[in-house]
C-alpha cells in the first residue's frame, strides 16, 4: 500500500502503455505458453548439463543429429507413431477436461490381449492380425472405461482412478508374463515369439516401421474428424469448455465420459498390440512401459492442448527428445534421463499455465 | 475543467459545469480500448465531494470499464485521473484504497465462513500487543469498530454473525462497512440493487444519503432509471464509451435519461392479455428439492399452459433457481412430479426433457448458459447440433455436423437479434453481457419448444436489449407457447406475465392474476407476506420505466398503443 506515484507528463506514459499493450497482446497469444515451456525446459536442461561440467551445445546437437539421422529415421518414425498413439489416449479425455493417467495399464493390457490372440488362434494373418489389434482395443478400452462409472456413480475423479488402476493392470500382466504365459526355460520374463503369421506386416524392408504405425496414424485422422465434424466431438469440446453448459444443453456427460475413456483405452491398447507384434515379436515384461511412450504422449497431448491437429507436431518434439536422448548419452556423455527431466519441466510449466488461467478467469468474471 | 465530449446529444442536455474546488475525483479525457473495441473514449467525469453521482448507461456502454480504471483494476490508455486535486496513477486496487477509494462490487467478495467483523477488518486489522508483538488481531477492537461504523452510517449489522448466513442485503452492508473501515472517502457502488428486495433498496438508499451528507462521495453505477432519480444528485450517462448526457438530477426526467442512454425513447412492451390459454405444457406437483442440508424448494405445485406467461417473483435465493433446475433435470428432486406436455419426466435426462419440448434461458449466463472460451457460432449450436440443418437426427448424416450450416445459422441469428460482434467466430466471452444474452435467448427461442423457462432473461442487460427481449417473449407467447418467467424485477413481471406466483423460502406464498398484481402486493409477498410492512412496500414502488413515453420504438417487434392495458390488440396474430 504505497502512495500512488505522481504522473509526470502524458506523452511518455502513453508510449509506455502502448508498448505494454503490445507486450500483453503478444504474451496472450495461445502459442506463447507452449513454446515458452519448451524453451524454458531446454534452458533448464542446459543449466543441468553445465552444472555437470559438460557442454550443452554439444549435447543438444547430438540429440538433433541422432534423432534425425537418415539411417535412424525408420526407428524415429516408429517412436513418433507410438508417442502419437499414447498422446491420443491422453488427448481424447483431455478434450472434455478429463485426465487419463492410466495409459500404462491400458497399454500392457492391449499388448497382453494381442499376444494371447496372436499366439493361440491358428488363423491366416489377414484375419489374425486385425483380430489381435481389435481384441487389444476392446480389452484395453473396457479397462479404460471402468473409470467413467467410477466418476459418475461414485464421484472418484478419473485422474485418480486411472492413476491407481494402472499399476494393478501392469502388475497382473507382469505376473502372467513371468508365470503362466512365460517362455519355459528363458531367463527373461517374456512370452514365446509370435508365429510368423501373427507378425505385423512390414513396410518394404524397413525394420521398425510397419503397418501398425499406419493404423495409429489413421486413428489420429479419425480423432481429428470426430473432433471437428461430429456431434460427439462437439459435445466433447463443449463439456471441456464448460461442463455445466454441456449438462444444461442436454449432453449426457456420463455417457460421453464412458465413450471417451473407452476410446482412450482402445488407442493405448492398439499401441500395445502393435508393439508386441513388431520385432522382437513377443511380450517382454516391462518392455512396453520402459520406453516412456505413455508420459511422452501425455506431455505431447498437454502441449497440444488436446487439439488433434497439433498432436503430430508436439509428438515430434518428444520423439526427438526420446530418440536423441540415447544418442546424447553416447556422444556427449549426458545421461539420457535428462530427456525425462526436460519432459517433466514442460509438464510443470503447462500445469502452471492451467492454474494461472483459472485464476485469471476467476478474476475477470468476478 | 474543459468538457471534451463531442456527442451532439450531450451538448443539448449538458447542465452548467459543476462548481470548481469541490471535486473529489476528476477523470479527464479517459480512453480505453480492448483490441478493436473502444470501451471508453475521452470520458470526462467530475465527482463532487459529498454528492451522490450516478453513472448510468446500457450494458457495454463502458461504465464498468470506467469504474475499473478509477479503482485501479485497469489502466487507462489515455487521460488523467485526479483524486482530491492530485494526479494519480494506480498500479492496483490497493493504491486506490490508499488514495481513499472504496468499491462494492456487484458480486460480493467476502469470506462466507468468517464473521462480519473479521470480513470488515480483513487486510487492515486492529492489532493487539501480546506475547508475539502485535501478531494478533484485536477482535474486541474489530467488533467495536464495526459497531461504531454501523451506528454512524445506519448500517444495521451484527459484527459476530457469520457472513454465510446473511441475506444479500446484509452482505452488501458488510461490503460497504469494509470500504468505510478503510476510510474510503469515495465509495463506488456497482449495480448495488441487483440482489436486494424493495425494502432493502430503501435502506441502502438511506445509507447512501447519510454517507453523502457526512461528506463521502458516492458513485452509483446502475442502469435503473428510478434509482438514479430517487437517490442521486448528479447523473452522467454513457453510451458506446462516450458521455452522452450530464444532468443535475432535480432537472432530469426519466425520458431524457432514457434518450441519452439509448439514443431513442423506448416504448414499454406490454402483454396485451389477449387469447385463451391452451393445453397444459408444464405441470409441477408437490415438488420438493433438497440441497443436501435443507429443503430449498418445498411442495411447489404450478402449471403453465400454451399461450400464457406465468411469472415467478421472488428475491433471488428463495428457491426459484432450484425449481428451474429440477424442471430442466440438472437437479434431482426429493419429492413430487414434473410433467411436460402430459408425460411424466421426473426421472428423465435433460436431453429427453428438451426433446419433449423444453427450452431454458438460464440465470447464470457465463456459468451455465454459455462456454465463454467458445465462439458465438458454437455457443449458438448447442442443442441444435443433432438436428437439421446443423446436424441430422436420422439418415446417413446422423451424428455429423455441418460447420457451414453452424456458421450461417449463427450469422442469421446475429443479424436477426442485432448482436454486436465482429463475427460469428468471435468468442462469446468477449461480448458484452447484453449481446451474449441475445445469443442465449436466440438459441433457446429457436427450438420453438412449447415450454420456455426464462430465468432472469434481462438481468444485466441494457434498456434497448430489454425491450427487444421482452418483445421476443411476447411473440413467443402469441405463437401459442407457454413461458415460465422467473424474475426479481417486479416491473418485468407486471409487463409480461398473465399470472404471477411469488416464491419465498422455497414455497409459493402468493398468486396473482395480471389484474390483481401490483408492485405493492408482489413486493410485500416477496419480502415474506406475514412480515411485510405494507407502507414499506408501497414506498418501493416507483414505476421503473419511463411512464410518459409514447414514441414508438422501431426495433421492438411489438410496440403497444398508448393504453397498454387495452383489452383488444389488433396486431396480435
Amino acid at each position: 500500500m504505497t502512495a500512488p506515484p505522481e504522473t509526470t507528463s502524458a506523452a511518455p506514459a502513453k508510449a509506455s502503455s502502448r508498448g505494454r499493450r503490445l507486450a500483453t497482446a503478444a504474451l496472450r497469444h495461445p502459442a506463447v505458453v507452449p513454446i515458452g515451456a519448451v524453451v524454458l525446459a531446454l534452458l533448464i536442461g542446459a543449466v543441468i548439463i553445465l552444472a555437470a561440467g559438460l557442454d550443452p551445445i554439444t549435447a543438444y546437437t547430438a540429440v538433433i543429429q541422432n534423432s534425425l539421422d537418415p539411417g535412424q529415421l525408420d526407428y524415429t518414425f516408429s517412436v513418433w507413431a507410438f508417442i502419437c498413439g499414447m498422446a491420443l489416449a491422453a488427448a481424447i479425455p483431455l478434450r472434455m477436461g478429463e485426465f487419463n493417467l492410466g495409459g500404462n495399464g491400458q497399454l500392457v493390457l492391449g499388448g497382453l490381449t494381442a499376444t494371447v490372440i496372436a499366439s493361440s488362434l491358428p488363423l491366416p494373418s489377414i484375419v489374425l492380425i486385425p483380430l489381435a489389434v481389435i481384441g487389444a482395443a476392446i480389452v484395453a478400452g473396457a479397462f479404460g472405461a471402468i473409470s467413467a462409472p467410477l466418476a459418475t456413480r461414485f464421484g472418484i475423479p478419473i485422474i485418480i482412478s486411472t492413476l491407481l488402476l494402472s499399476p494393478v493392470a501392469v502388475a497382473v500382466v507382469s505376473y502372467l508374463v513371468r508365470f503362466p504365459l512365460g517362455e519355459a526355460g528363458s531367463a527373461v520374463a517374456q512370452t514365446t515369439r509370435l508365429p510368423e503369421g501373427a507378425r505385423m506386416w512390414a513396410l518394404g524392408d524397413l525394420s521398425y516401421s510397419n503397418a501398425g504405425l499406419i493404423i495409429i496414424v489413421l486413428l489420429m485422422v479419425v480423432f481429428w474428424v470426430v473432433d471437428s465434424r461430429t456431434a460427439v466431438g462437439f459435445e466433447l469440446r463443449v463439456v471441456g469448455a464448460n461442463r455445466r453448459f454441456g449438462a444444461y444443453g442436454g449432453v449426457r456427460v456420463g455417457r460421453l465420459a464412458l465413450g471417451a475413456m473407452a476410446a482412450a483405452g482402445a488407442a493405448a491398447g492398439v499401441v500395445g498390440a502393435v508393439i508386441v507384434m513388431s520385432s522382437p515379436f513377443r511380450l517382454i515384461d516391462g518392455a512396453l512401459i520402459s520406453p516412456g511412450y505413455t508420459f511422452a504422449g501425455l506431455a505431447a497431448a498437454l502441449l497440444a492442448g488436446g487439439r488433434p491437429a497439433l498432436i503430430p507436431v508436439t509428438a515430434i518434439l518428444f520423439t526427438i527428445l526420446q530418440v536423441g536422448g540415447a544418442g546424447m548419452e553416447r556422444s556427449a556423455d549426458v545421461p539420457r534421463q535428462l530427456s525425462d527431466v526436460l519432459q517433466g519441466v514442460v509438464i510443470v510449466v503447462l500445469a502452471l499455465r492451467t492454474v494461472l488461467d483459472q485464476r485469471r478467469t476467476e478474476r475477470s468474471s468476478a | 475543467m474543459v468538457s471534451r465530449a463531442s456527442d451532439d446529444a450531450a451538448d443539448a442536455a449538458r447542465p452548467p459545469a459543476p462548481a470548481e474546488g469541490e471535486a473529489a475525483v476528476e477523470l479527464i479525457g479517459i480512453g480505453k480500448r480492448f483490441g478493436s473495441v473502444v470501451a471508453n473514449d475521452g470520458v470526462d467525469l467530475v465527482l463532487r465531494r459529498g454528492t451522490v453521482h450516478a453513472v448510468m448507461g446500457e450494458n457495454g456502454a463502458g461504465k464498468s470499464t470506467l469504474m475499473s480504471m478509477l479503482f485501479g483494476l485497469l489502466e487507462p490508455d489515455s487521460g488523467e485521473i485526479r483524486v482530491e486535486g492530485r494526479p494519480v496513477r494506480f498500479a492496483g486496487p490497493l493504491d486506490a484504497i490508499a488514495a481513499g477509494l472504496g468499491m462494492v462490487h456487484q458480486h460480493f467478495r467476502l469470506f462466507d465462513t468468517m464473521s462480519v467483523a473479521d470480513n470488515v477488518v480483513y487486510g487492515a486489522e486492529p492489532r493487539r500487543r501480546g506475547l508475539f508483538g502485535k501478531a494478533f488481531v484485536d477482535r474486541r477492537a474489530a467488533d467495536a469498530r464495526v459497531r461504531e461504523l454501523a451506528a454512524r452510517y445506519g448500517l444495521d449489522t451484527d459484527p459476530a454473525a457469520v457472513v454465510g448466513s446473511l441475506s444479500a442485503g446484509a452482505r452488501q452492508r458488510v461490503e460497504i462497512l469494509k470500504a468505510l473501515h478503510r476510510d474510503a472517502r469515495i465509495l463506488i457502488l456497482d449495480e448495488p440493487t441487483a440482489v436486494l428486495t424493495p425494502s432493502e433498496v430503501d435502506s441502502l438508499f438511506a445509507v447512501i444519503r447519510r454517507a453523502a451528507d457526512a461528506g463521502t462521495t458516492v458513485v452509483l453505477v446502475t442502469h435503473k432509471i428510478h434509482e438514479v432519480l430517487a437517490v442521486s444528485d448528479e447523473v452522467t450517462v454513457l453510451r458506446d464509451g462516450r458521455v452522452t448526457g450530464r444532468f443535475a438530477t432535480r432537472d432530469a426526467s426519466a425520458a431524457e435519461l432514457v434518450r441519452a442512454m439509448t439514443g431513442r425513447a423506448i416504448a414499454e412492451v406490454k402483454n396485451p392479455g389477449t387469447g385463451t390459454p391452451g393445453e397444459t405444457v408444464l405441470e409441477v406437483e408437490g415438488l420438493s428439492v433438497s440441497d443436501g442440508r435443507r429443503t430449498v424448494v418445498s411442495d411447489v405445485s404450478l402449471s403453465v399452459r400454451r399461450g400464457e406467461i406465468v411469472g415467478i417473483a421472488g428475491v433471488s435465493g428463495n428457491g426459484q433457481h432450484e425449481l428451474v433446475a429440477a424442471v430442466l433435470g440438472t437437479l434431482g428432486v426429493a419429492a413430487g412430479r414434473v410433467r411436460l406436455a402430459g408425460a411424466d419426466v421426473t426421472g428423465a435426462s435433460v436431453r429427453d426433457r428438451r426433446a419433449r419440448g423444453l427450452a431454458v434461458i438460464p440465470e447464470d449466463r457465463r456459468g451455465e448458459g454459455s462456454a465463454v472460451t467458445m465462439t458465438v457460432a458454437e455457443n449458438a449450436a448447442l442443442g441444435h447440433h443433432r438436428s437439421a440443418p446443423i446436424g441430422a437426427s436420422t439418415g446417413i448424416r446422423r451424428g455429423w455436423m455441418s460447420l457451414k450450416a453452424e456458421r450461417s445459422q449463427a450469422r442469421e441469428l446475429i443479424a436477426d437479434y442485432d448482436v454486436r460482434t465482429s463475427g460469428e467466430q468471435q468468442l462469446i466471452g468477449s461480448l458484452s453481457g447484453g449481446n451474449a444474452q441475445k445469443v442465449v435467448v436466440a438459441r433457446e427461442l429457436a427450438h420453438q419448444a412449447p415450454l420456455l423457462i426464462a430465468e432472469q432473461p434481462t438481468q444485466g442487460v441494457d434498456v434497448g436489449a430489454i425491450g427487444a427481449i421482452h418483445g421476443r417473449l411476447l411473440d413467443y407467447r402469441a405463437a401459442g407457447n407457454g413461458i415460465l418467467l422467473v424474475s426479481h424485477e417486479i416491473s418485468e413481471l407486471l409487463a409480461l406475465a398473465d399470472r404471477v406466483l411469488v416464491m419465498y423460502g422455497g414455497a409459493i406464498v402468493a398468486s396473482f392474476t395480471a389484474a390483481e398484481a401490483t408492485t405493492e402486493r408482489i413486493g410485500a409477498a416477496m419480502a415474506g407476506a406475514a412480515a411485510a410492512d405494507p407502507t414499506e412496500a408501497s414506498d418501493a414502488a416507483p414505476d421503473p420505466a419511463a411512464p410518459d413515453l409514447t414514441a414508438p420504438d422501431p426495433t421492438a417487434p411489438r410496440s403497444t398503443a398508448p393504453h397498454p392495458t387495452a383489452p383488444h390488440d389488433g396486431d396480435r396474430a
